[in-house]
């Protein structure tokens, strides 16, 4: 190939030549897609938006009413029965075992956190940590050996996002 | 309209909080809107998620540092809650998040608010094949017309692995399309 005679100074981005192609393609590609997604709205839908979602806020900071569980005529009957119960356990059960119930205890615990039913997101949760709490965290680093990681990485890990996220 | 520093300030001092919150939604109710709908695809969901996104901004703009943009914080968070949204309801209805998919696409065939015709609707199945955070990657870019650069801050994500999920998107996408055309 003949080479530049003159230089002009001008530089590429790295790679830029080597992924050319791709990006072309995906150009040509994309001019085929429909140019709008077809989605409407409701007429006048984002007129008064404002008021709508001020109304959603101050409704979603309303401490909620707290309906009793039982009616206060039921609680003493509920708490002699409980009282019996507890006396009759005591009494006919000697044997306990204090580490099984600890361990079905966080089992629950993880069932119902794996379930998802601890619905705390990022935001949730910073509301409730402050600077302090995060450098308050001792973070042992060795509590997962190089054999768990890489087992954990290989089985969870998607090959396709360890290519997209290059 | 007011500049992003101004308003930041003022939705942090308490006397000016509600008048800079107005104006707030008033510049970012649509944009934030048609980045949730281009997700949940339902226009009621799109709303539910919207107001969602903005009371969460309410109530966390006091402890917004300033490390981003706040354009790009509320383009993070409606994204979130957007992919948080489509998790809680397919867990709600006992369907996987495919099955939920399948359904939004079923009902929009029928839906008031979805007036493309059938090339837009095939479009829609071949995005919806898609994984969430690819169709994320996708729409964003695609219909809302954001840069890597500014997507990459959103997403929190390089500007090259954008990039690349992009395009295996849209390989996706146009493969999708000519096998539907070739079964049809």
């Amino acid at each position: 190939m003949k080479e530049n005679k003159n230089i002009s100074g001008f530089k590429t981005p790295e790679n830029y030549f080597e992924h050319f192609e791709e990006r072309l393609f995906s150009k040509i590609s994309e001019e085929k897609f429909p140019k709008s997604a077809g989605h409407t709205v409701p007429d006048g839908y984002f007129e008064n938006m404002e008021d709508r979602v001020l109304k959603a806020v101050i409704n979603s900071e309303k401490p909620t009413k707290v309906i009793p569980l039982f009616a206060k005529k039921y609680v003493g009957y509920a708490a002699a029965i409980a009282a019996c119960l507890i006396i009759g356990f005591t009494v006919f059960n000697t044997k306990t075992d204090s580490s099984s119930l600890d361990s079905l205890q966080l089992a629950a615990i993880d069932t119902y956190i794996e379930d998802g039913n601890l619905n705390l997101d990022l935001y949730d949760l910073t509301t409730y940590i402050d600077d302090e709490d995060i450098t308050d965290l001792n973070l042992d680093n060795h509590q997962f050996s190089e054999t768990t990681l890489e087992n954990y990485l290989l089985e969870n890990v998607d090959a396709e996002t360890l290519i997209n996220e290059q | 309209m007011v500049e992003e520093q101004e308003l930041v300030t003022a939705l942090q001092t308490e006397a000016e909080k509600e008048s800079a919150f107005r104006e707030l939604v008033m510049q970012y109710k649509e944009r934030l809107y048609w980045q949730i709908r281009n997700m949940v695809l339902d226009h009621d969901d799109a709303d539910d998620v919207l107001q969602n996104t903005f009371i969460k901004i309410f109530r966390n703009i006091n402890s917004f540092k300033g490390d981003s943009k706040l354009h790009t914080w509320m383009y993070r968070i409606a994204a979130n809650e957007s992919i948080t949204f489509l998790n809680k309801k397919a867990k709600r209805n006992n369907v996987s998040i495919e099955n939920l998919k399948d359904n939004a696409l079923r009902n929009l065939e029928s839906d008031v608010y979805f007036e493309g015709d059938q090339l837009q609707l095939q479009f829609q199945k071949a995005i919806a094949t898609l994984p969430d955070r690819q169709r994320l990657i996708f729409t964003m870019k695609y219909f809302e017309d954001h840069t890597f650069e500014e997507l990459s801050e959103i997403l929190e994500t390089s500007v090259g692995g954008l990039k690349s999920s992009y395009h295996i998107a849209v390989k996706k996408i146009t493969e999708f399309i000519k096998t539907q055309d070739e079964t049809l």
